[in-house]
């Protein structure tokens, strides 16, 4: 059961299920929570093969910065958030209009 | 051992995403993103990499999800007061069957985790030997400040960049 097929096969979904909340959503706060579906998404392939394929460490560290940069990238998306909500009123993905000429 | 945590952890991850996709309140998004993290987490401990899913419950479970919490309530907006029909304030409830369904499920992954972690030390302790730690910390810290540190030293400079950022952007307005 626990083959690198099954992890890929819930890595493709949890992948697919972001990319679906990144479009489909009209939420800014839910279009952040496909990017973390998509980016767990990544470090579980990341952890899989190398369990599976080589079996060094290398695809534990990537995971580690996978993790960092989807923290930094947290922060910074719900400050622009919070920023654009004071400003509008709104975290509705339409209303995110101003940079249109 | 091993396949009942990957059942738990898959059920956990795959229903965690759908929930997020489907879900309309996005405050139960995030409870949901939750325990799709804590699945990804028990993955990654039936995968061997004991230092990734203690990484990943740390950052995503206790620092990203308690971000989007607040983002959410931050940005409520004004029509989500607590208050019923008749105008009297509406004590909220301590949840739902749902709420304590999950909850259990969580702590009976999170008990397992622990399980696996620390089962070659209670069975060596049974049989009387030393301890034989098989993790992956110390060789995952050793590459770090050998192979990846240049990796490392531009993830610090990101995070302290990230941080000056965030507090600049969500900052009020001067004069306000």
């Amino acid at each position: 059961m626990m083959t690198l097929t099954s992890y890929l096969m819930i890595s493709t979904f949890l992948f697919l299920c972001g990319l679906v909340a990144v479009i489909a959503r009209k939420n800014l706060i839910a279009v952040l929570l496909g990017i973390e579906l998509i980016l767990n998404a990544s470090a579980l392939n990341f952890v899989a093969y190398t369990r599976f394929v080589n079996n060094n460490l290398d695809g534990h560290i990537f995971p580690l910065f996978i993790i960092i940069v989807a923290a930094a990238e947290a922060a910074v998306g719900l400050a622009i958030v919070i920023r654009f909500f004071q400003i509008r009123e709104s975290i509705h993905i339409d209303d995110a209009t101003q940079l249109q000429s | 051992m091993d396949n009942v945590i990957f059942i738990i952890s898959t059920i956990l991850t795959v229903g965690g995403a759908l929930c997020v996709l489907l879900t309309k309140n996005i405050m139960h998004a995030c409870v949901y993103l939750l325990t799709c993290l804590l699945g990804v987490a028990g993955l990654y401990v039936t995968l061997g990499a004991d230092f990734v899913a203690a990484t990943q419950l740390a950052v995503y479970v206790g620092g990203v999800v308690i971000l989007m919490v607040f983002a959410v309530m931050l940005t409520g907006g004004p029509n989500s007061q607590s208050s019923n029909k008749f105008g009297i304030v509406k004590i909220p409830m301590m949840g739902n069957a749902k709420t304590y369904i999950i909850g259990i499920i969580s702590a009976v992954i999170f008990g397992l985790m622990a399980y696996k972690v620390l089962s070659r030390v209670i069975t060596s302790i049974q049989a009387g030997e030393a301890p034989v730690f098989t993790e992956t910390v110390e060789k995952i810290g050793f590459m770090l400040v050998t192979d990846h540190v240049l990796a490392f030293e531009i993830s610090s400079v990101l995070l302290l960049g990230a941080l000056v950022g965030a507090a600049i952007i969500a900052r009020p307005k001067r004069g306000v």
